[in-house]
């Protein structure tokens, strides 16, 4: 790639005086697997207490990025990544980043809720002990507590905690998923497509949970459906092919984008 | 008109299905304002009582569209453009709508006015009439060809029909003047040029509409002075 395009991508993100901080900042972010480049020099600031949501067709790289941000791709053999995104100052890409403790910063929620097959206590007392967050057990027991308070699920399940996540539906496993995540007290929670195996109301219940969750954490979600995009974040980024085509307010990028090719997208027009 | 087709072609056939039910009902609302304006030149009651008649046709058109906007909305979920055009569409189907309505109007004033010896400047009106009918064509025109540039032309378009409706107003009171046996007949000519007028804004919400649909902008409320005395 010239060395014109290179500067050119790294521009349009750079912060103004008027935009708070973002949370992640993303510049020249590529990836590649075996030699074949899946992402192309990604600029993409994550702003702060808000959720923003990735759109694009399967294999356009979205999966992709989001598990740059905790590294996710480090496990996936001939996967190179380049670039620097900058987390509390550091380049979580760089090789020397302590990759333990940056998953404690940014958790992850998957597709498919995979609650360990042990007790929904355990579950998520799990994460801050072995972070070593509590100091004895009814500080555990507190964590344990708000995290699945703060993922509306206390209520349903505070009668059984001994009982394995496992048995719990469908849902409930994915808001235990979360709960679990948000108890090491990340400062970003991505979510890859973590409706798509629940029916509407669990969907409903699990968006009303983001936006709560939002006031704590900063929120990546990558999904497949627009219509969840368009209901939950707050800034949405299109990608295609690898690179990333438009990102902006979720309402401009629903109502009047910019780019021929997210209207496309989203209007179900491509070819 | 979006160029490209969708990946699901019923989605493109709907979205092509309104924008025919637009084009029909604006070639009814231009028929009833030219057919309108021909009773009363002409004073014609058979062709006035057709125009009150045709109204119906007019606004069972709008219940259609605005049936169909539900239906897309509801089970495409439209984004974008698509979003746009439905809502742009809506809209102006009720445009068009209330324009149909002010036709209708004329033609029960015209056979009012069929009943009295006398009538004012018919001509002024006929004029004012041609006025607002080019203009509305020139959207629907538009509108067909996803044109958006036709929105300033409008505006400007409309400010001469406001123009002219003031002088004609003005016409009409100097009659009333001079013979007050004519009162009657000119306060309905007042209020004929007044719905003529009002077909020039709806024209323009017409184009207005099709700038939010072409470039997802909303122009800047205009606030242009209406001729005296309201009707709506």
């Amino acid at each position: 790639m010239p060395d014109t395009m290179q500067s050119d991508a790294a521009q349009p993100a750079v912060e103004e005086p008027n935009i708070p901080m973002p949370m992640l900042a993303a510049r020249n972010v590529c990836v590649s697997y075996s030699g074949k480049q899946a992402l192309f020099d990604i600029a993409l600031d994550i702003p702060q207490n808000q959720v923003t949501a990735l759109i694009g067709p399967s294999g356009c790289g979205k999966s992709t990025f989001l598990r740059c941000i905790n590294r996710m791709n480090d496990v996936i053999d001939g996967c190179v990544t380049s670039g620097s995104i900058i987390l509390d100052g550091r380049n979580i890409l760089d090789a020397s980043e302590d990759v333990v403790r940056l998953r404690q910063k940014v958790g992850m929620v998957f597709q498919k809720p995979n609650p360990f097959p042990k007790s929904i206590y355990e579950n998520i007392a799990y994460g801050p002990r072995i972070h070593g967050l509590a100091n004895d057990k009814a500080e555990l027991d507190e964590i344990v507590e708000v995290s699945l308070e703060r993922a509306g699920l206390w209520q349903e399940v505070k009668d059984r905690l001994d009982q394995p996540g496992t048995g719990l539906s469908g849902g409930q496993q994915q808001r235990l998923c979360i709960a679990r995540a948000i108890a090491v007290s990340p400062d970003v929670v991505l979510m890859d497509e973590p409706c798509s195996a629940l029916d509407p109301i669990a969907t409903a219940r699990i968006e009303e949970l983001i936006d709560e969750l939002r006031e704590k954490f900063t929120i990546v979600i990558v999904t497949h459906s627009m219509q969840q995009a368009a209901r939950v974040s707050t800034q949405t980024a299109f990608f295609h092919l690898g690179n990333l085509v438009e990102v902006g307010d979720t309402e401009k990028i629903f109502t009047n984008p910019e780019d021929p090719r997210t209207n496309g997208y989203i209007t179900g027009r491509f070819g | 008109m979006p160029t490209d087709a969708h990946i699901v072609k019923s989605f493109t056939a709907e979205l092509d299905r309104l924008t025919t039910m637009i084009a029909e009902m604006g070639g009814h609302v231009e028929a009833a304002i030219a057919d309108a304006t021909t009773a009363l030149r002409r004073r014609d009651s058979d062709l006035a009582n057709r125009v009150i008649e045709a109204d119906r046709t007019i606004d069972q058109l709008e219940a259609q569209v605005s049936a169909h906007v539900v239906r897309m909305l509801a089970l495409r979920q439209p984004m974008a453009t698509d979003l746009r055009t439905i809502v742009a569409a809506l809209k102006i189907a009720g445009d068009l709508e209330r324009a149909g309505d002010y036709a209708k109007n004329i033609a029960k004033r015209t056979l009012i006015l069929n009943q009295s010896p006398v009538t004012g400047p018919v001509s002024g009106i006929a004029n004012l009439s041609q006025m607002v009918s080019a203009m509305l064509r020139e959207v629907l025109d538009a509108y067909l060809a996803g044109d958006s540039k036709v929105a300033e032309a409008s505006r400007a378009r409309d400010e001469v029909v406001d123009a002219a409706h003031t002088g004609l107003f003005r016409e009409l009171l100097t009659y009333m003047m001079e013979d007050p046996s004519t009162i009657t007949a000119c306060t309905h000519m007042v209020f004929i040029a007044k719905n003529l007028e009002r077909i020039g804004d709806h024209a323009t919400n017409i184009a207005e509409n099709l700038v939010f649909q072409v470039r997802g902008e909303h122009l800047e409320d205009r606030h242009a002075v209406s001729g005296p005395g309201s009707e709506s």
